[in-house]
């Protein structure tokens, strides 16, 4: 066969998130926590705008008048040399821009980028947060949200009412022109040979649609953010300001939130959606790369602190075993009649190893770690790629939970010890996490770099690796759909896509109607869906609003996963964190550090409206309205090497590179007296005793 | 031989509060190994040993805590375990109707069996008797029959120096967030007020664990575990009896462990997960003396679960442990 040029858009799932001002920074591409060459920055800040790589400081999170950037996701094109048959890792790909000359001798003369973004959260199902995906097994689906609205799932009447669908944009390179997901800006799509046409009967949704009036604590919900290109024609893909609206109850009050993730009458500005490039030469000549897939949610508080189990862990696992992305690490083995780890595969310490040792450690910077626990996190990180791992606190994986064996329930001195996916008390790493280990305490592993990853790979690999996996209860960026192989393109190897890449729902924007909803509810799981997603196909398995989820998953027992019942080898009452990298508990105030000396922990969310009765609440703002208008002003954890050391009324300070700080936090003034942080483990108040009968 | 309360110097009283930390001490070895012999770590006999390990290592904490109030630091030494001795207890003394369910039993390192399930059961033998109104003081430290008789003798002899006690001196503690309701895991105050607290802490090892006689069992709420125990209310005879009668008459239902393989097939890489446990073991016990000196050092943790994993890893390779190359068959 022929070798072509195949064009790729990467990250092929790319994240944008929320913020209040209309400034913006880049959302981070490289992997939290782990070390950069030739500085000792680690991996997963943002980059300032207009950069190629330079991470931001502190002082670069908030606008002149404190509020919190965006972070944009820049989308790039790589072309591939395509032969018939992909692998992994393929370690090619070279950058196209505007002005790119490929070797057929073709020039990109201009790129026409498109998107679609919508926000099916509250026409969606009710996220069931013990049952997980569960909740659609055997045929069957959970309770509609806001099942007050009339009509099935899929009904126009609900749609209309409940579904926020800005529609598509297009944008070309060339002009500079920014488009808005909003009312006032015209839908447009691209059709073949690249030529932008308008929709003006795209049957754009938002609330205000249906409801003459809606409780707007952080202004109107009219937009789901924009897109606009930079100088080298890349796709920046910028989300909303991240607020949410409510309706009001026949009292003229705003509708009570009565819980964390499925909240009636409320709608957010989170979105999703497919991104597409059309690339035009000097010669006339068009191509279509594969697309991508933009998430705009909740903003990154943590960026560097890295997840034991992130999602680029959980999507590569499924990739790994279900959609042979590495034949010589998994596949089909005949002597065992079944497909399996294969036990001469050797891992690579720095990239399939390290990166757990340094997630385990970074866990001190956002959780109320007790001294035993930071002690025996660092002799993790500490360990090399020439130690003996019998010598080491890792020998036997004596402390990791095995994911191949019911031990979910096992907490300390298992770990990881935060709490673990639906249905189950405690998190375990990855089926392909525990067999790289395994393969490491063997010794069968190898030293050194490891096998190069192409420059869009990475981008796919860091991407993903910035968000939380493992529990998606319902999760922060996305849920447990990203690990369903029937949300990708399955036929990775010979389509010339690459992995990791989710299928996109054909969309053709024929026979439009401003009275009929355009997109339906779209993918469930579990239902042999497979013929891609829609726009919002993966924000609507989240929270809404997005707020009073991220507020309330501080720390929990464990009973809040396993249906109220503890099921865990320890008390009731004893309280673990929910997702402590990425939603940060306990933190150092970077203002209150004096020499590189740490202070005591406080709460990442303290201050005014935020004091407990119940420890099982600290870390929280009381009431879920507050959650909905001052999220903006919890602070972000960053490196020191990052830290402005501007602070008032003292010399410029620096500190030290192996210190994680909370900066630019609104919630407190230093010496504000806050809620105390105990070491864990910790626990809630007792809970109150059923009544039995009385007689 | 018996010995007047008037006799009892701080010299007597260091040497049974170093025979303590030798006692609490010598378990953690022994039920650290039929712990991580068992396979299915979710087992309740494992889970119910692990909750006992870690009051063994507040004990051990307690004993070392009380020595230092009165002026002494304790010497750690790696334990002996050789056919059926256990350090300071001489089960003849106690009734034989008593000890006849827990024969035969083993003091020799080794798997979860009959043998030893029986001696971690007799290790923690509480009074069957109330303690009598005469104190017994024994010169020998091992002519106690229980745990209990030997802290209620401590007990006595500490409150007769109690004017020798002060607070704040090399105290350690690791567990006070586990155990929320203790008032204080520390000797922080001088004097009689001390000795409050060193007896609260002598009752916390003796109800937790090393059978004190009482008419209820139930471990009282003040010394229960709070954070990770399976059935914090339990003491450790209790616990133990549990593993003993689930395992049945013979032992058989007792949960799987790893098979062994004897000393003459092992592989030099056997040996070497051998010599590795040795040689942590062997920091550790350095650390804890050091760290029980008042000195903080920072890889005591580490070397602590390195040791965990070490034992693991010898009983996966179906090599049995070993503590150290002298004190141990």
């Amino acid at each position: 066969m022929t070798n072509k040029t195949v064009f790729r858009v990467h990250p092929s799932v790319n994240f944008a998130r929320f913020g209040t001002s209309e400034d913006y920074i880049l959302s981070p591409e490289t992997s939290a926590g782990l070390p950069q060459k030739g500085t000792d920055i680690t991996g997963g800040l943002p980059i300032k705008k207009g950069t190629q790589n330079t991470p931001v400081t502190s002082n670069d999170l908030r606008d002149e008048d404190g509020n919190l950037k965006k972070q944009a996701a820049r989308f790039r094109i790589y072309a591939y040399d395509f032969d018939g048959e992909d692998s992994y890792p393929g370690g090619a790909g070279t950058q196209v821009v505007v002005g790119t000359t490929l070797a057929d001798g073709r020039t990109v003369k201009d790129l026409i980028w498109s998107s679609h973004l919508a926000n099916k959260k509250a026409a969606a199902y009710n996220v069931v947060n013990n049952k997980g995906i569960e909740a659609y097994a055997n045929n069957q689906v959970p309770q509609m949200r806001n099942p007050e609205v009339h009509g099935t799932i899929d009904s126009d009447y609900r749609l209309n009412r409940l579904m926020i669908d800005a529609g598509p944009r297009a944008i070309s390179a060339s002009s500079g022109d920014i488009a808005k997901f909003n009312r006032c800006s015209e839908a447009k799509c691209v059709q073949t040979g690249g030529e932008i046409v308008p929709l003006p009967k795209y049957p754009i949704r938002f609330p205000e649609d249906t409801n003459d009036e809606l409780y707007e604590p952080s202004g109107p919900l009219d937009t789901l953010g924009e897109i606009r290109t930079d100088d080298e024609g890349r796709l920046l893909v910028l989300a909303s300001s991240g607020n949410a609206v409510g309706q009001y109850d026949e009292y003229g009050v705003p509708i009570q939130m009565t819980g964390d993730l499925n909240n009636v009458g409320w709608f957010d500005s989170a979105s999703d959606g497919p991104v597409n490039v059309t690339l035009v030469f000097d010669d006339g000549s068009t191509e279509e790369a594969f697309g991508a897939w933009v998430v705009c949610g909740d903003p990154a508080y943590a960026p560097q602190i890295r997840n034991v189990v992130s999602v680029w862990d959980d999507v590569y696992n499924m990739f790994v075993r279900d959609l042979g992305l590495q034949p010589d690490l998994y596949g089909f083995t005949h002597h065992e009649d079944k497909c399996q780890y294969k036990p001469t595969y050797k891992p690579n310490f720095t990239q399939d190893i390290q990166p757990i040792f340094i997630a385990c450690n970074l866990q001190r910077w956002t959780a109320n770690l007790p001294p035993l626990a930071l002690h025996a996190h660092t002799a993790v990180e500490a360990i090399t790629e020439d130690n003996d791992p019998n010598e080491t606190i890792m020998a036997a994986l004596n402390f990791i939970r095995n994911p191949n064996k019911d031990e979910t329930n096992i907490g300390a001195p298992l770990m990881p010890l935060s709490l673990g996916a639906a249905g189950t008390s405690f998190l375990t790493v990855t089926k392909t996490q525990y067999f790289m280990l395994e393969q490491w305490s063997k010794n069968q592993f190898e030293k050194g770099e490891g096998t190069a990853l192409g420059p869009g790979e990475i981008l796919d690999m860091a991407s993903m690796a910035n968000c939380l996996g493992g529990r998606y209860v319902p999760g922060i960026e996305v849920s447990y759909t990203i690990m369903e192989k029937d949300i990708y393109q399955q036929d990775w190897k010979t389509s010339g896509s690459g992995p990791f890449r989710i299928k996109q729902y054909p969309l053709t924007y024929e026979e439009l109607s401003k009275d009929k909803p355009y997109l339906n509810i779209g993918w469930i799981p579990l239902h042999n869906m497979t013929d891609g997603l829609e726009p919002g196909d993966i924000s609507k398995f989240m929270a809404i609003p997005w707020q009073t989820d991220y507020n309330s998953c501080s720390i929990h027992a464990t009973a809040i996963n396993t249906d109220g019942v503890n099921e865990s080898n320890g008390a009731e009452s004893t309280l673990y964190w929910s997702w402590p990298s990425q939603r940060p508990d306990a933190v150092y105030v970077a203002e209150e550090v004096y020499n590189n000396v740490l202070p005591q922990q406080k709460w990442s969310i303290r201050g005014k409206g935020t004091y407990a009765v119940n420890p099982a609440s600290a870390a929280t703002f009381q009431d879920p309205l507050q959650s909905v208008q001052d999220w903006d002003k919890i602070g972000i954890i960053v490196q020191g090497t990052n830290i402005d050391g501007d602070r008032e009324g003292c010399d410029t300070q620096k500190f030290s590179p192996e210190l994680y700080l909370e900066v630019q936090s609104q919630l407190t003034n230093p010496g504000d007296a806050t809620d105390p942080v105990p070491a864990w483990p910790f626990n809630a108040n007792p809970t109150k005793k059923k009544r039995g009968c009385p007689h | 031989m018996n010995i007047k309360h008037t006799d009892w110097a701080l010299e007597h009283l260091e040497d049974h509060l170093q025979a303590a930390v030798d006692l609490e001490l010598w378990t953690i070895p022994f039920y650290m190994s039929a712990m991580y012999s068992i396979k299915d770590r979710e087992s309740d006999a494992y889970q119910l040993i692990r909750t006992i390990i870690n009051q063994e290592m507040l004990h051990l904490q307690c004993a070392a805590n009380i020595a230092n109030a009165y002026g002494f630091s304790p010497k750690i030494t790696p334990p002996v375990y050789q056919g059926t001795k256990i350090p300071h207890l001489n089960f003849k003394l106690d009734p034989s109707e008593k000890t006849e369910p827990y024969m035969p039993y083993t003091a020799e390192i080794g798997p979860l069996d009959l043998k030893h399930i029986n001696g971690m059961c007799l290790v923690e033998l509480p009074e069957f008797d109330p303690p009598p109104l005469e104190i017994l003081l024994e010169s020998l430290i091992n002519e106690y029959s229980t745990i209990g008789a030997f802290y209620d003798a401590l007990r006595f002899g500490a409150s007769l120096l109690k004017g020798h006690i002060k607070g704040g001196v090399r105290q350690v503690d690791y567990f006070s967030a586990f155990y929320r309701n203790m008032p204080n895991m520390t000797v922080t105050e001088s004097g009689g007020a001390g000795f409050d607290q060193i007896s609260l802490l002598i009752d916390l090892i003796t109800d937790q664990g090393e059978g004190q006689c009482k008419k209820d069992p139930t471990v009282p709420s003040v010394f229960q575990n709070t954070a990770d125990d399976t059935e914090p209310s339990e003491d450790h005879f209790v616990k133990f009896n549990q593993i003993k009668d689930a395992g049945g008459p013979d032992g058989c239902k007792l949960p799987e462990t790893f098979s062994t393989k004897p000393v003459s097939e092992y592989t030099p890489e056997d040996i070497q997960l051998q010599n590795i446990l040795v040689k942590q073991f062997g920091q550790l016990t350095q650390l804890l003396e050091s760290l029980f000196r008042g000195e903080n050092p920072d890889n005591f943790f580490p070397v602590m679960a390195s040791v965990g994993g070490a034992l693991r890893n010898c009983w996966e390779h179906g090599v049995t442990p070993k503590f150290s190359e002298t004190n141990q068959h």
